[in-house]
């Protein structure tokens, strides 16, 4: 670690030493505490843009048209000018500097959203191999929207929702993907996970897992879709057993006409007098089994449950099996710990889900009602492992359950589940590696009234919206000290107030840093009026942009805080 | 050299070229052989990464653990009933 706080001196440190072993970026990031955004730029001239966030690697800023419609990519440039006059860095910055394109130069605008459609502003997943983005469009949502198809009653349904895969590079459209009558909660990424090339999309309406694979070549290719069906050849073994029962039926209902006809040859005198007068009544009995069989088609028969749910009833049911020995007693079990419920277990649905690497997924069953709310403390929720290939549970907790927290205490990280191909995702900051932070859960699991309640209120950011949290090291607690409530590196709008965020450092206690204000700088003159932030930090550069609206739409105040 | 360490052939470090040329002595090694073979590894050792990350490591324990104290309990006259299932509660 350094011995001086003075960046010189630290760079000279630099030279001569090498950082313990595996220790070279938390020594990198030490500069951080010398380059600070510590300059704020208030109420920028910017275009009429939403902004989305920087991709992970920097090189792009992601910001939509007002009107949803197109896609609007910057590359981060730094301010630059010069000053013939001595003594240039007591100068005030030239009037450019207030303009949004003196630190982002404009690459392409791509639309997205045709008319009827539009791009869901909370949506951006970034795949750093490829510098590949991947956006989301959609149509209006109609809730009551009749089950029809498989879908499941009570969850809305848009009319098409399409997933565009774009390179970054320059804009090119390279596929897209649509699903129709469908519903995927598409807001903060919730309804999608990206791991390394892998996607999966979780599809509330018809209960499915669609998990996808982006190639290097930009094509969007189906690996597996799971829920009605659990491995790829269900649905063939499926498909063929029923029509192989549809055959049986339509071979036994015509014996049986069959069996009728001749008993009638017998009787009738009309047979005999020609095969019109037979072949009619044949005719038109075969129409009416035919229709009769049709018929019995269209009736909803009590279908199967679907194989992911057969999976997780059969886990439950072996584990409460395997607790006893002797019959009665465990029947006695069964019926009160499974039967009782088993409706209420059959009746759970999919509502998010994660990587947790290639092959397992963490699965969070709810209820019907819970699927659409924002605020799910009051459904009960329940956690499942999934191992795809092999397609068995492999563990199912409630979501008050103290081994899940413990878990989640320790291995925090791997519920973040970064792949090898992005860096600086590596390398965020939780309570899992980081002893301040772990600290701060400690105090709030201490001042928490209850631990269930403790316990399910962690648990409920389980599992967790992919790439939301900002990779920036100043949100790094090993650096800096800050108020989580008003700033943190999940990527949320706060409600603002009119005083700085303050940054200070850790290794220097009570030295501040720097400061980041949002909103205008005098303060804004109404503070009555509920105003919300938020921020966008870029991952490498010492650059912040912080947008505060009001929500009245009237526009924005953007301001931008960078090292001068 | 590491002082007078011992290796298991004598023919190891028979390349070294100390850094100080005046100790030009190049010392063959003094031979051991193990007297037990405590240590040896088995003959069909493969020592390889394991795939699974020590989060999903973890729930396939929690998942074996269950299951061996349920077997441990059955064995047991009078165990401990605790539930290891969920209970849905509403």
């Amino acid at each position: 670690m350094f011995r001086s706080n003075n960046v010189a001196a630290r760079i000279f440190e630099r030279q001569i030493s090498s950082p313990a072993p595996g220790t070279s970026v938390h020594c990198a990031r030490r500069f951080y505490e010398n380059i600070v955004p510590s300059h704020t730029i208030f109420d920028m001239e910017c275009p009429d843009i939403l902004f989305r966030k920087f991709s992970d690697d920097g090189q792009y800023l992601i910001t939509f048209s007002r009107n949803h419609q197109d896609l609007i990519v910057y590359r981060p440039t730094w301010l630059s000018f010069s000053c013939r006059e001595q003594d240039c860095h007591d100068h005030e910055l030239p009037s450019k500097a207030n303009k949004f394109e003196s630190f982002f130069t404009q690459l392409y605008t791509v639309t997205l959203a045709s008319s009827g459609e539009l791009i869901c502003k909370d949506f951006f997943l970034y795949t750093e191999k490829n510098q590949f983005g991947i956006f989301a469009t959609s149509t209006a949502q109609i809730h009551d929207a009749p089950a029809v198809g498989g879908a499941i009653q009570g969850i809305p349904s848009i009319e098409k929702i399409t997933f565009h895969l774009v390179r970054l590079e320059d804009g090119v459209i390279l596929d897209e993907r649509v699903f129709c009558n469908d519903y995927i909660n598409l807001a903060h990424s919730m309804g999608v996970f990206l791991y390394d090339d892998l996607m999966a999309i979780v599809s509330l309406r018809y209960q499915r897992i669609h998990i996808l694979q982006i190639r290097d070549s930009g094509n969007l290719v189906d690996v597996r879709s799971i829920g009605e069906y659990c491995r790829e050849d269900d649905e063939l073994f499926l498909n063929s057993s029923a029509q192989a029962s549809e055959k049986r039926d339509l071979f036994m209902a015509q014996k049986k006409l069959e069996a009728v006809d001749n008993r009638d040859r017998y009787t009738s005198d009309c047979s005999f007098n020609g095969c019109e007068c037979t072949s009619n009544p044949d005719r038109n009995r075969t129409h009416n089994i035919e229709n009769g069989l049709d018929h019995n088609q269209h009736t909803p028969e009590a279908p199967f449950l679907g194989g992911l749910k057969q999976r997780l009833l059969s886990f439950i049911f072996r584990g409460i099996w395997n607790e006893e020995d002797d019959p009665t007693v465990r029947m006695q079990c069964l019926k009160k710990k499974f039967y009782f419920h088993f409706q209420d277990y059959a009746d759970l649905v999919i509502w998010k889900v994660q990587f947790l690497d290639r092959h397992h997924l963490l699965i969070k069953f709810g209820s019907v009602d819970g699927g659409v709310a924002r605020n799910t403390d009051n459904h009960p929720a329940f956690f499942a492992v999934y191992n795809m290939e092999t397609t068995e549970i492999i563990s199912f907790y409630q979501n008050s359950a103290d081994e899940l927290y413990t878990l989640f205490e320790l291995f925090c990280d791997h519920f973040h589940s970064s792949s090898k191909n992005s860096f600086y995702m590596n390398f965020l900051s939780t309570h899992s590696n980081n002893i301040h932070a772990l600290e701060q859960l400690r105090c709030n699991k201490n001042k928490a009234s209850s631990l269930p309640q403790f316990v399910k209120k962690m648990l409920a950011t389980l599992p967790i919206n992919c790439q939301s949290q900002s990779p920036s090291p100043y949100f790094d607690h090993s650096l800096f000290r800050y108020d989580e409530k008003l700033i943190s590196s999940t990527d949320r709008h706060r409600q603002s107030t009119d005083h700085p965020i303050k940054f200070i450092s850790r290794r220097q206690p009570n030295i501040l840093k720097f400061k980041i204000k949002p909103g205008p700088e005098s303060g804004s003159a109404d503070t009555r009026t509920k105003k919300i932030s938020s921020f966008l930090f870029h991952p490498i550069l010492p650059l912040a942009i912080s947008v505060q609206q009001t929500l009245f739409l009237q526009p924005a105040v953007v301001n931008i805080h960078f090292r001068r | 050299m590491l002082g007078s360490w011992p290796s298991i052939d004598p023919h190891n470090f028979s390349q070294f070229k100390p850094n100080d040329p005046s100790n030009s002595k190049r010392m063959t090694p003094v031979t051991y052989r193990p007297t037990h073979d405590r240590t040896v590894p088995p003959p069909d050792q493969v020592i390889g990464p394991e795939a699974k990350n020590i989060l999903v490591r973890h729930f396939y324990q929690h998942a074996e653990e269950k299951l061996r104290t349920k077997r441990a309990s059955s064995e047991n006259p009078s165990p401990e009933r605790a539930s290891k299932v969920p209970s849905f509660c509403l």
